[in-house]
């Protein structure tokens, strides 16, 4: 077998980082919940399916605006953050006393409800808009062209990780929440307000989700379904880098994407098959994920 | 005879003479009640009994399903071998798993029945030249003397009270109440010298054994099976009939997978929206009827006994 | 009112077509003096959802026929159901030649669909109309996406032996992302490429394509309905122009008294400007139904399917008739170059060819 030019293998590679960045920013809102709060979310796929329909309806509302994508995705990803925080202070929030399997059940039951709302209100058609005509063109790196919006996409996903990283470390709230993953009954009895706390991180969760959905709309047909094809692959990325673990989910978004990428070189047809197969050899050999912690309870 | 076995006694009788009602539609149903019911009660065994929370049980149901169906169908194996392998092989596939599962604990352990389940799926979705892939196999043999609706639904019924009866020796054994020693307190179980992971294992091995024997009945009235079977989804749907039912009842499960199985016949009738429905029942379940069912129906009865 | 003269199931497209066809009857006066009364369940797109509803529907409500399913793998499932439980199903969609060839078929299974062969060789045919030499092809991973493109691989070697297969894709249906895909076809600089990609997987693929060049560099032949109307309306100006595309039925062609009656009638009855094209084939499925039981004077299901091979009945699109042989519509393809055209604010097809079956779809 000839070697394969570079360019095409950098091409390559960027593709699985698109990709791999939308991953990473529905993991990540994923992995933070389950960091702090222990809960499983299922209804993240739900909120990123949200984001994507609510950008849509948004883009009608604001078509004359000159920046209308933009606006739609702000006032999406903010609408999906705001349900999200609903629901968490009005009902998620009475079942932590109770066991996990109640939250679990709890979220799952957010999927089945989330998933028939959104085909009431918008139908089963693919619905579909387009690429924001700041964003509309193409690069070109080394003779090939790559899409401007794939590589705004991959810029976005570390500065959103960096951002995350700077208020872990260097703010008073992300002192709190990394102490809250550890100690949560220690932190209250410091008079920290905790149901709070929670109910901040439950909102910056589904915001991320959010916001994922609303910047896949453009690149994306938005169908019924999107929530659980994307549940899926976020829980494969948080169980590959660790659960709870932020660059764990980093690691794990790239580590997907470029499996994909080059495994439809490989093996075309096996490239999920893959997957499951990396998946099962880090959950033999390290249950707590590539960079997770192993934890007693 | 305790009060409760005189009921239990009369509950089979009732199911014994269904078949009398001469409507194919609740034999039908009837058939489908006991299948579900019995994989809802394996999967108690684990959750209810043991503490253990497994997402993924919908992996030994389909590996039950295919592994009779495919020897019947590509082996010509006769059916009373092959309903026994699935079985063993359900069991195998359990400790297998089970051993990676139970070193972690609540919700890494749901995890990973939950991501082991899913590479089950995936093999079998996309092993066409084996399992047919994502169109299934189709056409199962009916086994010799089982080919009406009738017979094959009290042989369902007759597997599945012996299965019950077996299981619920099981609980009330001593090794019952080991388990149940373990869920309410798996540390102190450890301190004073039980291998806690062992009888774990053991649990996950027996639940994996009597998952796989409604797999195996669910392929053969079906005809037809399909992945979807070993999806996610479906661990979620028994796991719901589970707590519907009642987890801290050994019956629940079974009342649970009766009355969501009822429940979507009548509302799909009326309506696409059953998932809307069923997110709905099971909110209202969690907040207002943590016990289930049966576990409401308990707690009444003690209420006007006290009151009495 | 008394009990029924059919009964159905069905995916959602086509479930207006079908809801329409038996309204029409039913205002008619129904079929044997009976009106046809239409039980809708929803498959949820899994051939398990399928074979259970259907199951229930038998044994619950009696139905006589099912029409129905959306993919192959539901076609398929549906008809072994129909098979043990010996009711006559047709199958408006699903396409695989799998459903009705020697060893799978049986008497109760029929089609109204057209089958893969005839959607991938009409394809052949215009790919091989143009000098293009490397081919590139993408499909879904399953029955459907594997059967046609082997019947456009196949037809396209007997009619231009010196084509050459660059690279084939084969995404999972429903795949959200593309990009790997895409760019692992320009890379071995393809002059053509042949999708089967339909529904969201379609809309997916060229919005995601489009600012690789995707379509200037690589002439497309797309089966799997890409020129559908409902898939240029959603995807307005991202629905790439010069692509050669197929589709189950076109509001503006043909142009004919009896489509435009249709298209009327189809406007009025969904309260749609445009209305759908996959409407079609539940229409003319239940009227295949209605039609048989009518020509056999009887619901009595082996009376019906002996009426039911062999007959020609008109539909909006022409004649339609149902092998006997096989069991199979001769049910061609319309094919089009997407245009953008001052009348519509989405593009069409223009000019559109129907494609017969007859010479196709063995």
């Amino acid at each position: 077998m000839q070697l394969p030019d570079p360019s095409f293998l950098l091409i390559q590679c960027l593709s699985g980082l698109t990709y791999a960045m939308f991953l990473f920013l529905i993991a990540s809102g994923l992995s933070l919940i389950f960091g702090i709060l222990r809960v499983l979310n299922f209804a993240h796929g739900s909120f990123y399916m949200l984001g994507a329909y609510l950008t849509y309806q948004f883009v009608s509302y604001f078509i004359n605006s000159p920046a209308y994508f933009w606006w739609a995705v702000l006032f999406a990803s903010v609408s999906v953050a705001l349900i999200g925080g609903i629901i968490e202070m009005l009902l998620l929030s009475r079942l932590y006393v109770r066991e996990e399997l109640n939250q679990l059940l709890f979220t799952y039951a957010l999927v089945l409800i989330l998933g028939d709302f959104a085909k009431i209100i918008w139908g089963t058609g693919q619905l579909s808009i387009s690429r924001p005509a700041i964003l509309k063109g193409a690069v070109q790196i080394f003779g090939q062209y790559f899409p401007e919006y794939n590589i705004f996409i991959i810029l976005l996903g570390p500065g959103i990780a960096l951002l995350f990283w700077l208020i872990m470390t260097h703010t008073r709230w992300g002192r709190i929440i990394r102490a809250a993953a550890l100690d949560r009954e220690m932190l209250g009895t410091l008079g920290v307000n905790v149901s709070w706390l929670f109910t901040v991180v439950f909102t910056i969760g589904a915001w991320m989700a959010g916001l994922g959905g609303a910047l896949v709309a453009p690149i994306a047909a938005i169908v019924p379904g999107m929530d659980v094809e994307i549940i899926i692959s976020a829980f494969i990325v948080v169980v590959i880098g660790g659960l709870g673990s932020f660059w764990g989910t980093l690691l794990g978004a790239v580590i997907l994407g470029q499996v994909i990428s080059f495994g439809i070189l490989v093996l075309p047809r096996l490239s999920m098959v893959f997957i499951y197969i990396l998946m099962a050899v880090v959950l033999i050999l390290r249950p707590w994920g590539l960079l997770g912690k192993p934890l007693k309870r | 005879m305790p009060r409760e076995n005189w009921f239990l006694v009369i509950i089979i009788l009732c199911l014994a003479l269904l078949p009398m009602s001469e409507s194919r539609f609740y034999i039908f149903l009837g058939t489908d009640i006991l299948i579900m019911g019995l994989f809802a009660v394996s999967l108690n065994l684990l959750l209810g009994y043991t503490g253990l929370v497994s997402f993924g049980q919908a992996a030994y149901f389909g590996i039950g399903a295919y592994t009779c169906a495919l020897l019947m169908k590509k082996a010509s194996v006769a059916f009373p071998i092959a309903f026994a392998a699935a079985a063993v092989f359900g069991a195998v596939a359990a400790l297998i798993i089970g051993f990676f599962c139970i070193r972690l604990t609540k919700i890494y352990f749901a995890m990973l029945t939950l991501a082991f389940s899913q590479i089950v799926w995936a093999i079998v979705f996309k092993w066409n030249s084996l399992t047919g892939g994502d169109n299934g196999l189709i056409g199962i043999p009916f086994p010799q003397h089982l080919d009406s609706p009738t017979r094959f639904y009290y042989f369902t019924l007759f597997v599945v009270v012996l299965s019950l009866f077996l299981l619920r020796k099981l609980v009330n054994s001593p090794l019952g109440r080991m388990l149940t020693t373990i869920r309410e307190n798996p540390e102190r179980t450890e301190f004073i010298g039980i291998n806690v992971k062992k009888f774990q294992l053991i649990a996950f091995m027996i639940s994996g054994f009597f998952s796989a024997i409604p797999g195996a009945l669910f392929g053969i009235f079906n005809h037809s099976i399909f992945p979807d079977l070993l999806f996610w989804s479906h661990s979620a749907e028994v796991l719901i009939m589970t707590i519907l039912g009642g987890m801290y009842s050994f019956f629940g499960p079974m009342v649970g997978a009766a009355v969501i199985l009822y429940l979507r016949m009548l509302v799909t009738s009326y309506t696409q929206y059953w998932p809307l429905i069923m997110g709905t029942i099971l909110t209202l379940l969690l907040f207002f009827f943590p016990g289930g069912i049966l576990g409401f129906l308990r707690s009444q009865l003690t209420f006007l006994k006290r009151n009495r | 009112m008394f009990l029924t003269g059919g009964g159905a199931l069905f995916g959602q497209p086509a479930k207006v077509g079908a809801e329409m066809a038996v309204k029409e009857i039913n205002e008619k006066g129904g079929v044997l003096g009976r009106p046809i009364e239409l039980l809708i369940r929803d498959c949820k797109g899994t051939p398990d959802e399928a074979t259970r509803v259907a199951r229930e529907l038998i044994a619950k409500e009696n139905v006589q026929f099912l029409v129905g399913g959306l993919t192959a793998a539901q076609g398929l499932a549906l008809s072994e159901v129909a098979k043990t439980e010996k009711i006559l199903y047709i199958a408006p969609i699903s396409k695989t030649t799998a459903m009705t060839e020697p060893g799978k078929l049986h008497p109760y299974v029929f089609r109204s669909a057209a089958n893969t062969n005839t959607e991938g060789r009409s394809a052949a045919v215009f790919m091989a109309k143009h000098p293009w030499k490397r081919i590139y092809t993408i499909g879904p991973d399953y029955e459907y996406g594997q059967m046609v493109t082997k019947a456009f691989v196949e037809w396209l070697k007997k009619l231009k032996p010196d084509v050459e297969i660059v690279a084939q894709g084969w995404p999972k249906l429903g795949e959200p992302d593309f990009t790997p895909f895409i760019t692992a076809a320009l890379g071995k600089k393809p002059d053509a490429a042949f999708f089967s990609l339909w529904g969201g997987d379609f809309v997916n693929f060229t919005k995601q394509a489009g600012p690789y060049g995707f379509f200037e560099k690589v002439k497309v032949v797309a089966a799997g309905e890409g020129g559908s109307p409902e898939t240029a309306i959603s995807l307005k100006d991202d629905l790439p122009l010069g692509i050669t595309t197929n589709a189950y039925d076109l509001f503006y062609y043909p142009d004919t008294p009896e489509h435009k009656s249709y298209v009327e009638r189809l406007k009025a009855f969904t309260k749609q400007e445009y209305p759908p094209s996959w409407a079609i084939t539940g229409y003319i499925a239940v009227n295949f139904l209605a039609e048989a039981i009518k020509k056999a004077n009887s619901t009595d299901t082996m009376k019906v399917i002996k009426a039911l091979e062999g007959l020609t009945i008109d539909t909006p699109i022409g004649k339609q008739t149902m092998r006997a042989k096989d069991h199979q519509a001769n049910r061609g393809q319309f094919w089009g170059t997407t245009t953008k055209v001052p009348e519509y604010p989405f593009p069409i097809l223009r000019p559109v060819e129907y494609i017969p079956a007859d010479n196709l779809m063995d």
